[in-house]
C-alpha cells in the first residue's frame, strides 16, 4: 500500500511541476502585460512611472527562472497571489468558492454512481429488452449532446416554461440568508443536468462490464445452486464487475470537472469553474494557475484514493500485497 | 419401474457463426431415485453440455429439443422461471467441471457456502460439516479461490453442491485435481446420496471411478449415447465396440489406445459414428444403429 | 454497406455538403443585423428562426458547422500526429522508455481538459490558433495509447520475427509491416476524436474563450441564444445545438460500427 502510493507520489509530482512549468511559460509567452492590467480601469491616468513602479514590485522584468522559482516557492509557501480580475488575493478567492463547486462534483457523482449502477445492472441483467435498448439508445444520444446545450434546454423547460425550479444562482434574489432547502431546490436542476451528462459512460459501462460478467461460469454455477436472481445479480454478477469500475471513477473525474465549469457558467454557480472563464476572460494568470493546478493535484489524489480503496477491495490484490 | 429423471430423445444443437455443432443427439436415458449413473465417454463428446441442458443454463445460441421429464416436470419446455424458482439447487445440484472458474473469485468459500445454505433456508453453522463431508477443512474455507489449490477448489464446489441437499446430484467430472485418496472419498460422498435414496448422475472420462461406484454407465460418443446398461455387465463384457476399446485403453487392461481421432461435432456423418475407427465396421454402418447397446454388429447379444 | 451505416453516413454527406456549398449558393454577412426582424419564431420561411439581433439562426449554424467542424478535424489530426509520435516512440523503444512515458500519460491523462484548454486560450487570447492548439493538447493521449499497445502487441507476432530474421531492414519492417497494421486503428481514433474536438471547441466558444464573438460559431450561437431564452425565444440556442448532436451522433455512430468490424470480440461461445 505504501508502496503503491510512493510509486504514484514519484510520477504525479514531477508531473505538476511540469504542469506548472509549461504553464508558466504559457503565461510568460501572453502577449498580455499584467502592470496594466493592475492598474484597470485607471490605465488612462496611470503614468508610466507608476506603471515601473507596479513592475518593479512584481518583479516583471527579471529573468524567467528566476520569476518561476519566486512563483513557484511563493505556491509551495501558500501564497498563491493577487488576482488581476477580483483584485482580491488568489487564497481568498479559491477558499470562498472551493465548497461549493467540491459540493456540485460531489452531489453529482453519488447520483450518478447510484443510478449507473443501478440501471446498468438491470439492463444488463434483461439484456436486450425495452429497458436496456432504450437506457443505450438514450445514452448515445445524450452523449453527444453538450452539456451546457443540455442545461439550457432544461433551464428553457423546466425553469422558464414550467417554473419548477429556479434558473440560476445558489439561493433565492431575495433570500437574506442561506438556508438548507433553498440551496437544494437551487442544486436540484444543475445537479440532474450535470449526472445526465455524465451517467452515460458510467451506465454503459456498467451495463456491459455485468452483461460480460453474467456469462462467465461462476455466475453460471451460482444460478446452478438455486440462487434468487437479485442474490446472482448483485452479489456474483455485480460484485466481481464492479471492482475495475473503482478504478476507473478516478479516471473519469477530469471530465466531470470539466462539465462542472460548465455548468456553474449556465447556471450562474459562485463555485470556482464560473471565476476560472471570468480569469480566463480576465487572462488573470494567478487565478487561472492556481485553480488549473490545484484541480489537477485534487483529481491525483482522487485518483490516487480510488486505487486503494480498490486495492483494499480486490482480495487478490490485498493479499499479494 | 420408479424414473425420478427419465430423458426422452433429447437434442441441443448449437447455432455458431458458419457451423452448427451437434452436441447432444436423440438421447435417451433415465435415472431411478437409489441409482448412481455414470456417463462416460471422451472429452468432448457431449457431456457436459447434458448437465447444462437438464438444468436450462446453455448460451442463447443453443437449441434444445425433446423431453426430460423430473417427476411431473419437463425441463426442456418449463421455462427460465420454473427452473431458478423450483429445479436449481432445489431438485437438481450441480457439481461444475473447472471448480477454477466456477467460484465467484472475490468471496471466500465460507461466505459462499452460507450464502447457498440460507438461501435454502438451511443452517448457515452446517458449513463446517459441509466442506468437511466434502473433504475440506474448515480453515480453508476463509480462503479466497484463487488461494486454492485445484484439489481443493474442487472440494469445494462439490460441497457447495450439497449444500441445497438436492434429490439428484449431477457431478461433471468431480474428481479432476483430487489425489486418489481424495478421489475415492468423493466418490464414496456420491455413493452413499444413492444408498440414502438420492440420485446421482456422474458424469466422467474415468472409467475406474465408474466402475467403482456407479449402478449403470451410459457410454457417450460424438452426441450420442451407444452403451446404456448396468455397470456391472458394461466392465465384465462390453456390448459396443466403443466402449471395448475404452477398456482397453485403461493402464490396468490392454493400455492400447484407440486409433483415429473422434469426428467433429460439426460434421458428424450419418450412419453410426464410431464406424472409421472400428474394426467391425461394413456397409451396414452407414446406417444409424439404433437401440441400448447403438451398434449393428455387437460384441455381446442380450 | 450495412443498413444501419446509411442514416449516419447521410447525414455526414449532408453536413460536409453544408459545409462546402452555403459559402457559394448562400453567403453570409458575418456582421449583418436585422433589427426590424428580431426573435422571429421558426416558420416555413425561416425554419430555423431569428435571434436578438434579427440573424437567421439556420443559416449562421450551417456556417457555424463549418468552422466547428474544420477546428474539430484539424484539432484531431494534430493530436493524432502528437500522439502517433509519442506513442511510437514509446512502442518501438519499450523497456525505460515506455513505462516512463506511459506513466506521464497516466497522469497528464488526470488534468482536467477543459480547464487546461481555458488556460491555454486564456494565455493566448481567444483565437482559432489557440483553440485548435488547446484542443488538440488535450487530445492525445488516447492516440497514443493505441499506437503504443498496437506496436507492443505486434512486435511479439510471427510475421514480424520472419521478416526480421528475412532480414529486413528496420524502416522497412516500419514502413512495411507496422504501419499497415497500425494505420486503421489510427484512423479510427482520429475520427473518433472528432466528435470530442467539436465539443471541446464548442465549449470554449460558448464561456466565450474560442472565436471572436461576431463569427457564426455553434458555441458563440449557444452563448448568444442565453440571452433569447429568457424571453422565450429558445429557438436561439437550442438549433445550434441540435446540428452539433445531430452531426456528433452521426460521426460517433459510424465510427462505433467501424470499431466493432475492425475488432469483432469473438467470444468462444461453446465449451463442450
Amino acid at each position: 500500500m505504501i508502496r503503491l502510493i510512493r510509486r504514484r507520489l514519484a510520477v504525479a509530482l514531477p508531473v505538476l511541476l511540469a504542469t506548472s512549468f509549461g504553464m508558466f511559460l504559457l503565461g510568460a509567452a501572453s502577449p498580455i502585460d499584467p502592470a496594466l492590467q493592475y492598474a484597470g480601469g485607471a490605465v488612462s491616468t496611470a503614468s508610466e512611472e507608476n506603471l515601473a513602479q507596479i513592475r518593479a514590485n512584481w518583479g516583471v522584468d527579471d529573468p524567467l527562472p528566476i520569476q518561476y522559482l519566486r512563483w513557484l516557492t511563493n505556491l509551495i509557501g501558500g501564497d498563491l497571489g493577487w488576482s488581476t480580475s477580483r483584485h482580491q488575493p488568489v487564497g481568498d478567492v479559491i477558499a470562498a468558492r472551493a465548497g461549493w463547486t467540491l459540493l456540485l462534483i460531489g452531489l453529482t457523482l453519488l447520483v450518478v454512481l447510484l443510478t449507473s449502477l443501478l440501471l446498468g445492472t438491470i439492463a444488463a441483467y434483461r439484456r436486450g429488452g425495452l429497458l436496456d435498448r432504450g437506457l443505450r439508445a438514450a445514452a448515445y444520444a445524450v452523449e453527444s449532446m453538450p452539456v451546457f446545450w443540455l442545461a439550457l434546454a432544461a433551464i428553457a423547460v423546466l425553469a422558464l416554461a414550467l417554473g419548477w425550479f429556479p434558473a440560476g444562482g445558489l439561493t433565492d434574489i431575495t433570500a437574506t440568508t442561506t438556508t438548507l432547502s433553498d440551496v437544494a431546490h437551487h442544486l436540484a436542476l444543475p445537479v440532474t443536468v450535470l449526472a445526465i451528462s455524465q451517467a452515460p459512460w458510467f451506465l454503459l459501462f456498467v451495463r456491459d462490464a455485468v452483461a460480460e460478467s453474467l456469462l462467465e461460469d461462476h455466475v453460471l454455477a451460482a444460478r446452478a445452486r438455486g440462487l434468487r436472481g437479485r442474490t446472482v445479480l448483485f452479489g456474483h454478477a455485480l460484485r466481481t464487475a464492479l471492482l475495475p469500475f473503482l478504478t476507473l471513477i478516478g479516471t473519469h473525474l477530469p471530465e466531470l470537472v470539466g462539465g462542472s465549469v460548465l455548468v456553474e457558467t449556465v447556471f450562474s454557480l459562485p463555485g470556482l469553474g464560473a471565476v476560472s472563464v471570468q480569469a480566463a476572460l480576465g487572462s488573470d494568470f494567478p487565478l487561472l494557475a492556481a485553480i488549473t493546478l490545484i484541480t489537477t493535484a485534487v483529481v491525483l489524489a482522487a485518483n490516487l484514493l480510488t486505487d486503494i480503496a480498490y486495492t483494499a477491495a480486490d482480495p487478490r490484490v490485498r493479499v499479494d500485497g | 419401474m420408479n424414473a425420478l429423471l427419465r430423458v426422452e430423445d433429447l437434442s441441443v444443437r448449437f447455432r455458431l457463426r458458419d457451423a452448427v455443432v451437434q452436441a447432444v443427439t436423440d438421447l435417451n436415458l433415465s435415472v431411478r431415485r437409489g441409482e448412481l449413473l455414470a456417463v462416460v465417454g471422451e472429452s468432448g463428446c457431449g457431456k457436459s453440455v447434458l448437465a447444462h441442458a437438464l438444468l436450462g443454463l446453455l448460451p442463447a445460441n443453443a437449441t434444445t429439443t425433446g423431453h426430460a421429464f423430473l417427476d411431473d416436470i419437463d425441463l426442456v419446455h418449463c421455462g427460465e422461471k420454473k427452473l431458478a424458482r423450483e429445479v436449481r439447487g432445489r431438485r437438481i445440484g450441480l457439481v461444475p467441471q473447472s471448480p477454477a472458474t466456477a467460484l465467484t473469485p472475490v468471496r471466500t468459500g465460507r461466505t459462499l457456502l452460507a450464502e447457498t445454505l440460507r438461501e435454502h433456508g438451511r443452517d448457515a453453522a452446517l458449513a463446517t460439516a459441509i466442506a468437511a463431508d466434502a473433504g475440506l477443512d474448515d480453515t480453508d474455507l476463509d480462503r479466497y479461490p484463487f488461494q486454492l489449490s485445484g484439489g481443493m477448489a474442487q472440494r469445494l464446489v462439490t460441497a457447495l453442491a450439497l449444500a441445497s441437499d438436492p434429490p439428484l446430484l449431477i457431478a461433471d467430472e468431480p474428481t479432476t485435481g483430487l489425489d486418489r485418496p481424495l478421489v475415492d472419498h468423493t466418490l464414496d460422498v456420491l455413493r452413499r446420496r444413492c444408498d440414502n435414496g438420492d440420485a446421482v448422475l456422474l458424469i466422467t472420462h474415468d472409467l475406474a471411478a465408474a466402475e467403482r461406484v456407479a449402478d449403470t454407465v451410459a457410454v457417450m460418443y460424438a452426441s450420442r449415447i451407444v452403451e446404456h446398461r448396468p455397470a456391472a455387465s458394461v466392465f465384465k463384457t462390453a456390448a459396443h465396440p466403443y466402449t471395448a476399446a475404452l477398456l482397453d485403453a485403461l493402464p490396468d487392461r490392454a493400455f492400447q489406445a484407440i486409433p483415429g481421432h473422434p469426428p467433429m461435432l460439426t460434421a458428424l456423418p450419418a450412419g453410426c459414428a464410431y464406424a472409421p475407427r472400428c474394426p467391425r465396421a461394413d456397409q451396414q454402418c452407414a446406417t444409424p444403429p439404433t437401440g441400448p447397446v447403438a451398434c449393428h454388429h455387437p460384441l455381446v447379444t442380450s | 454497406m450495412d443498413k444501419r451505416d446509411v442514416t449516419p453516413a447521410a447525414v455526414i454527406g449532408l453536413a460536409v455538403a453544408a459545409c462546402l456549398l452555403v459559402p457559394v449558393i448562400w453567403p453570409l454577412d458575418q456582421s449583418a443585423v436585422a433589427l426590424d426582424n428580431i426573435s422571429q419564431a421558426p416558420s416555413l420561411t425561416d425554419p430555423g428562426g431569428t435571434d436578438d439581433l434579427g440573424r437567421d439562426v439556420l443559416h449562421r449554424s450551417l456556417y457555424g458547422l463549418r468552422v466547428s467542424l474544420l477546428v474539430g478535424v484539424v484539432a484531431a489530426l494534430v493530436a493524432t500526429v502528437l500522439g502517433g509520435l509519442i506513442g511510437g516512440v514509446a512502442g518501438l523503444l519499450g523497456g525505460w522508455t515506455d513505462r516512463i512515458l506511459m506513466r506521464v500519460i497516466d497522469t497528464i491523462a488526470a488534468l482536467p481538459h477543459l480547464l487546461l484548454g481555458i488556460f491555454i486560450v486564456a494565455m493566448l487570447r481567444p483565437s482559432l490558433g489557440a483553440v485548435v492548439l488547446s484542443v488538440a493538447l488535450t487530445h492525445w493521449l488516447s492516440t497514443a495509447r493505441i499506437v503504443r499497445g498496437e506496436l507492443l502487441s505486434l512486435r511479439t507476432r510471427p510475421f514480424i520475427d520472419a521478416a526480421i530474421t528475412g532480414g529486413a531492414s528496420r524502416a522497412r519492417i516500419l514502413t512495411r509491416h507496422l504501419l499497415p497494421h497500425v494505420l486503421p486503428k489510427i484512423a479510427l481514433a482520429t475520427t473518433l476524436m472528432v466528435p470530442h474536438a467539436v465539443w471541446h471547441e464548442t465549449a470554449l466558444s460558448f464561456l466565450g474563450l474560442g472565436l471572436p464573438p461576431h463569427l457564426a460559431s455553434l458555441g458563440n450561437m449557444i452563448n448568444d441564444g442565453q440571452r433569447s431564452l429568457l424571453t422565450g425565444a429558445w429557438w436561439a440556442s437550442i438549433v445550434p445545438g441540435l446540428v452539433i448532436v445531430t452531426v456528433t451522433l452521426a460521426i460517433a455512430a459510424l465510427a462505433a460500427r467501424w470499431r466493432d468490424r475492425l475488432d469483432p470480440r469473438v467470444r468462444a461461445e461453446l465449451e463442450l
